[in-house]
């Protein structure tokens, strides 16, 4: 039987967000790429910029980590545009 | 504006897209359905002091600035996504149930064999 630590990350999905500006766009990827991941082994994620848009993939070893995880992302990106949004 | 959008693709060949309709009241608020306190919770007399704000310009009357859209749009998906998952996560654990009680019957089947055998063997 395999044990929890040899188990692929095959469950992904990818996220597009398209900010207003380049500039909002690669702020956002750096504020979000510090956060450390508790669990590397059950779920990753990588984060990238081009142009205007953020480009957010994640990867995990089922739905119920990559639930969570995104979730959890998503909430962060959230909390990073209604900030831009209140400074602008 | 373009839309925020979401890619899923799962080992088992399930792929799926998410995209949010810009005129539906799902993607124009930020108060998902999938986040926050559940209505027990709120029920019991709880407050959601992290309840998000309302995204900017829509409280003035005037239109929604363009990261309010934004927020709104995300917040929508994110619970398109959250429904979806959760969804699989369920199919799952039925599969798993089914799987375990395949097992489990299997399991008695050869014991039930074996016994049998010793019980031949005990005759002669």
């Amino acid at each position: 039987m395999k044990s929890q630590r040899e188990m692929p990350l095959d469950h992904t999905l990818e996220l597009k967000i398209p900010f207003e500006t380049e500039k909002q766009a690669s702020i956002a990827t750096r504020v979000l790429s510090p956060d450390p991941i508790l669990k590397p082994q059950d779920f990753q994620a990588d984060y990238s910029s081009e142009n205007n848009v953020v480009l957010a993939q994640f990867r995990s070893i089922d739905d119920r980590v990559l639930r969570v995880g995104v979730s959890s992302v998503i909430d962060s990106i959230k909390t990073i545009i209604e900030t831009m949004d209140e400074l602008s | 504006m373009a839309l925020p959008v979401a890619k899923y693709s799962a080992p088992d060949g399930v792929d799926e897209s998410f995209v949010p309709i810009p005129d539906d009241p799902r993607y124009l608020t930020t108060e998902g359905r999938t986040t926050g306190p559940s209505d027990h919770v709120l029920n019991a007399g709880q407050i959601d002091r992290d309840k998000p704000s309302e995204p900017k310009g829509a409280h003035d009357g005037t239109q929604m600035t363009y990261l309010g859209q934004l927020r709104t749009q995300l917040t929508g998906l994110q619970d398109d996504i959250n429904e979806f998952l959760t969804e699989r996560m369920e199919l799952a654990k039925n599969k798993k149930k089914k799987a375990d009680a395949d097992e489990k019957r299997i399991q008695e089947e050869i014991n039930q064999l074996l016994d049998g055998g010793d019980a031949e063997e005990d005759a002669d």
